[in-house]
């Protein structure tokens, strides 16, 4: 083989992946305009069960983008991401019953508590990889767990009730109704997705992306790459921490269970079954997982057997998830 | 004042001594390559140098000052290397490698409200390195698809997108077809002369058409310093390494 065809050698399918990586761009333009539009009618088009279960997508949705820019973004599996969660509604929960703060500074003042906590937390975490970054953000969830059961500030293993939802008297909305309440959390959702999406796409996510596919590259270009990790957790633990105040307003309710290692298990599920790759697949793997939960819920009481066989199945037919798995059925078809 | 000093640089791994009270010294602009048989210390000294290893004892001095600290530290602070064995991010494009190398040294590496395609002249001067290493036909491939080849051009673009005062590497002819490394030795020589350059390399063909002085490492020491003629006349040096082949010529 000659110099000039050594060099000039691309492989056929990574010529494809270029030539159509316009067309799957406007094809995902397109459905993402589809799925806005479907959930801005969803209230006139359905009964009020489908937009309580939209509710719990999209707030899935959030918990399980922040999950993803550790997992997807980074490379770091997280199983303490549901004590973010719990701290957000807790963090408004103690904020509004017990120190009497307006909503609009309780919200606030708990993201900006959960952020320097996440930084303490995660400058520990980061310095570990693999298992052991599993295994030390899952401990620091159960701490919280416990302190959560254990504290009166918290109410124990009750929990706290009286969460309020936003006030949207001044524009004469009342969030207790549930459309109402269903638009709210949508425009958080459109906010936090769009948030994300631009964070992976800038110079700082790009270099997530390099730690994640190699780490010692990332340090020897020149990157602090630990400082960066801490960020990656700060960043995902706000998000999962909004998707817990959303939770907390949603039934008006917090308890330890939103801070259970389960809870942060079925995050990552999600994330899997979307596919950590792309910013729709958190969205679409808590569609799924909100979804085939309730369904299998209809037909059995042992829903929880048939879910386990089903996301099997996600995991051996779509290695890298539904929405990669989507994109390749419409490149095969193109 | 020189570009790179090594002052009685010792490493140890519990009781082997893999560097031992090694000295040298690389003038600015020069083209040193450090040769010697394997185990002689080579990618050591390298990973003394560049902060992926601390010294046991003595110090690494880059323009007379002394250097410690991380990789990303002495990246930043004008050394850059390439690595033996390819260190790629292996699911991004060849475009993607350069421009998150590029962006290293630029101010906007910590912003994340903005996209990276806002930043042009980060993108501008991926292009350039591209240019460079004859990779603008594959910039869209991810590195995945590359050949061994193209992935040791990349592995030494990489090195060279923080502009770096000094350039170590770390046998980038491993490898490679005879086309391939009569391409590196073009591309090495083709490099700014104020830019000093360490090689450490194998191939003897690479070493005798690109560097100035060689330096040969033995068991942790420098056993020899000189040009190529001086080398090949060397005993100790014959029979350290070169073995008659090369001695003979």
């Amino acid at each position: 083989m000659s110099e000039e065809a050594t060099i000039a050698r691309t492989p056929p399918t990574a010529r494809e992946t270029v030539a159509l990586a316009a067309q799957v761009q406007r094809t995902t333009c397109v459905l993402a305009a589809a799925v806005l539009l479907g959930a801005l009618a969803l209230p006139w088009l359905s009964a009020s069960y489908a937009t309580t279960l939209a509710i719990e997508i999209m707030i899935g949705g959030i918990f399980a983008s922040g999950i993803n820019l550790l997992l997807g973004g980074t490379g770091l599996v997280s199983l303490g991401q549901g004590m973010f969660l719990g701290l957000g509604g807790y963090g408004i929960g103690i904020g509004t019953t017990v120190l009497g703060l307006p909503l609009w500074l309780s919200v606030p003042a708990t993201l900006l508590v959960v952020a320097i906590l996440a930084a303490g937390i995660g400058a520990v975490c980061t310095r570990t990889r693999g298992v052991e970054f599993l295994l030390i953000t899952l401990a620091f969830s159960q701490m919280f767990f416990g302190a959560a059961i254990k504290l009166r500030l918290t109410n124990g293993s009750d929990g706290m009730s009286g969460i309020p939802r936003p006030d949207l008297t001044f524009v004469g909305l009342n969030s207790d109704n549930p459309v109402v309440f269903y638009y709210y959390v949508l425009i958080v959702t459109i906010f936090a997705v769009a948030a994300m999406r631009r964070i992976i796409s800038s110079p700082f996510g790009s270099v997530l992306a390099a730690i994640r596919e190699s780490e010692r590259r990332a340090a020897a270009m020149g990157y602090a790459v630990g400082r960066y990790k801490i960020g990656a957790f700060v960043i995902a633990a706000i998000a999962c921490a909004a998707a817990g105040v959303l939770q907390a307003q949603y039934t008006y309710f917090i308890n330890p269970d939103s801070m259970s290692w389960q809870l942060s298990g079925e995050g990552v599920l999600m994330v899997i079954i979307g596919g950590a790759t792309t910013v729709a697949g958190p969205l679409v793997g808590a569609a799924v997982f909100v979804l085939a939960k309730q369904g299998l819920s209809i037909v059995t009481t042992e829903y929880m057997m048939f879910f386990g066989i089903f996301f099997m199945l996600v995991v051996a037919l779509f290695r890298n998830g539904l929405v990669e798995a989507l994109k390749a059925a419409l490149w095969s078809k193109s | 004042m020189s570009a790179l000093e090594a002052r009685h640089l010792s490493k140890a791994f519990g009781g082997l001594e893999v560097i031992s009270n090694l000295s040298l010294t690389v003038p600015p602009g020069q083209r040193r390559a450090v040769i010697g048989p394997n185990g002689a210390g080579k990618t050591t000294f390298l990973n003394l140098v560049t902060g992926w290893l601390t010294p046991t004892s003595g110090h690494v001095l880059v323009d007379g000052q002394t250097v410690a600290g991380r990789p990303e530290k002495v990246t930043q602070s004008g050394i850059a290397r390439s690595f033996q064995r390819n260190m790629l991010l292996e699911d991004l494009t060849v475009m993607e490698n350069l421009r998150v190398a590029c962006q290293a040294v630029h101010p906007c590496r910590l912003v994340f409200w903005r996209s990276k395609q806002a930043f042009a002249d980060v993108i501008e001067k991926a292009h350039r390195a591209a240019e460079r290493m004859h990779l603008t036909d594959i910039l869209d491939v991810p590195v995945r698809h590359l050949s061994y080849g193209q992935k040791r051009q990349l592995e030494v673009a990489l090195a060279l997108c923080s502009e770096p005062r000094i350039l170590l590497m770390d046998e980038p002819a491993a490898g490679t077809s005879p086309q391939e490394r009569a391409r590196l030795i073009n591309l090495i020589n083709g490099l700014p002369k104020e830019l000093t350059i360490v090689l450490v390399e194998h191939d003897m063909d690479v070493v005798f058409a690109t560097c100035d002085l060689i330096t040969v490492l033995s068991y942790g020491k420098v056993l020899a310093t000189g040009t190529r003629r001086e080398i090949q006349d060397d005993p100790t040096v014959m029979e350290a390494y070169l073995g008659h082949r090369h001695a003979g010529n």
